[in-house]
């Protein structure tokens, strides 16, 4: 796996990976700190949200990561992965 | 009654909540109505299948407060639901929803069907075939005995009537066959708030890593029933057997869904018993007569609904119900994608569509009425159904009583 030279990623970056992913369907301007759990973040795709985070940033979130305030915009998301993987 | 001659103005095959409402609204119109239904209760995927929410009852609105789009058979049903369960609708997103439970759906129903005394009920009983008469049909059933009708409804949701008489259907690509979910009951004391919720995805996620849950487990999710210490659990499946595609007619696929439904619902709880404080001593308490399936064949009709007109929320001069569900695609196993139509507006439902093209006296209704792919998407739910099922019921106690 190509994780070790994947930057931690920005919010932006985020949108559209989780977009490529077919994660949810955000619009193209959906704002960094937009309501991912409003978007459509129910549990079964923050399943595969775990899964893809750790397929695409080498990075493995816990049962004690998920929490509603951690994954509750692009931009807690992105300082979540960011905070795991330094 | 094997081997005895039974005439009816109306029959109706397949009692979900289509032949539920088809039924009793055709009985309510004087005509003498039989209702036959496989299983041994009423409701089809509200019971059989233990979905567990009414969806497509409501207008979409952005304004708060649910408003139903069909009132009549629909107000009938919501009414009872909400005394039965002490829950109102709920707004998910942009969508108002009524939780319903299946053990109180069952017994509604069979309240609604003994009250019409022109209505005769007939559970576990199983029709292999029809074949058209001068003036009706011949319904074949499987105990060897026969039923005379002058007009048939079909609401069995796999159009089995088309099936038999050998075409006037459609039927997606397996590849795009909106997935089915297998839905079970469970005994459990979880409070699944948001939090809990998402402890149970981490939960699964480490048993899926460690190898401990099979990978079906993806399609997981659970949901608080409303009534204390019980969850609905749902796994959205792939449907395919040992490499093959989804076939929700094959009987080999079907036993495939069955089985993979009780395995995954069985380990996942097992897992989460084991790991979650909050699960101790959870165990699966109810397993659906079968699986819960959204698609397969479609009746092609005098109009066929498209997903442009659902989208475009179009208007019809013959339209016998609103359809306001957004398209809610299953294609896959990873949960659903909702396409909503312009500015939220509901979409008429032509009788046309319930009108198989070139066959007399007979109607069609639920979730395999006429409408392409897409459009099926928004008009299979439950809410619409009850519609459907109240339009073809009364347009047929009128065929008969010509």
């Amino acid at each position: 796996m190509a994780s070790s030279k994947k930057l931690s990623p920005n919010p932006t970056e985020l949108i559209d990976w989780m977009n490529g992913e077919g994660l949810l369907e955000l619009d193209w301007d959906f704002p960094e700190d937009g309501d991912l759990f409003a978007a459509g973040l129910d549990s079964m795709a923050v399943m595969q949200l775990v899964v893809a985070v750790e397929d695409e940033y080498g990075v493995e979130l816990t049962p004690e990561d998920l929490t509603k305030e951690a994954l509750a915009t692009p931009t807690t998301l992105a300082a979540l992965i960011a905070g795991k993987m330094s | 009654m094997s081997g005895a001659v039974r005439r009816f103005d109306v029959a109706v095959i397949g009692g979900g909540s289509a032949g539920l409402a088809a039924s009793i609204t055709a009985a309510r119109q004087g005509a003498r109505t039989v209702l036959l239904e496989r299983q041994g209760s009423a409701g089809g995927m509200g019971t059989a299948a233990l979905v567990h929410s009414f969806c497509g009852l409501y207008l979409l609105r952005q304004e708060p407060g649910a408003v139903l789009a069909n009132p009549g058979f629909c107000g009938e049903i919501e009414r009872r639901m909400i005394e039965a369960t002490g829950m109102g609708p709920q707004r998910f997103g942009r969508v108002d929803v009524l939780p319903q439970h299946p053990v109180e759906f069952a017994r509604i129903a069979d309240g609604m069907l003994a009250a019409e005394s022109g209505l005769e009920t007939r559970f576990h009983t199983v029709v292999t075939g029809v074949e058209r008469e001068a003036d009706g049909w011949r319904i074949d059933l499987a105990d060897g005995g026969r039923m005379f009708c002058k007009a048939l409804v079909d609401a069995s949701g796999d159009a089995v009537v088309a099936g038999w008489l050998g075409g006037g259907f459609a039927v997606a690509p397996a590849a795009v066959l909106q997935r089915p979910a297998y839905v079970f009951g469970v005994r459990c004391g979880a409070v699944l708030d948001d939090a809990g919720r998402l402890r149970v995805s981490g939960l699964l996620v480490e048993g899926l890593r460690a190898g401990a849950l099979p990978s079906a487990a993806m399609g997981l999710s659970f949901r608080a029933s409303g009534r204390p210490g019980e969850v609905f659990g749902s796994v959205d499946l792939t449907g395919g057997v040992d490499g093959a595609e989804f076939d929700p007619l094959d009987p080999a696929c079907l036993t495939a869904l069955e089985t993979t439904g009780r395995r995954v619902a069985h380990e996942a709880v097992r897992h989460l018993a084991e790991r979650d404080p909050e699960w101790m001593g959870a165990y699966v308490s109810h397993w659906p007569a079968r699986a819960g399936i959204r698609e397969s064949r479609r009746w092609i009709g005098e109009h066929v609904l498209t997903g442009d007109e659902v989208t475009a929320g179009a208007t019809f001069e013959d339209q016998i119900a609103l359809a306001t569900w957004p398209m809610e695609m299953r294609e896959t196993a990873r949960g659903p994608k909702l396409r909503f139509p312009v500015d939220d507006r509901p979409c008429g439902i032509p009788l046309r569509c319930l009108k198989p093209a070139g066959l007399e006296r007979l109607w069609v209704a639920g979730r395999c009425i006429s409408t392409d792919h897409e459009a099926q998407a928004s008009t299979r739910v439950m809410g619409t159904c009850f519609a459907t099922g109240e339009a073809a019921g009364r347009e047929a106690a009128k065929v008969a009583d010509a």
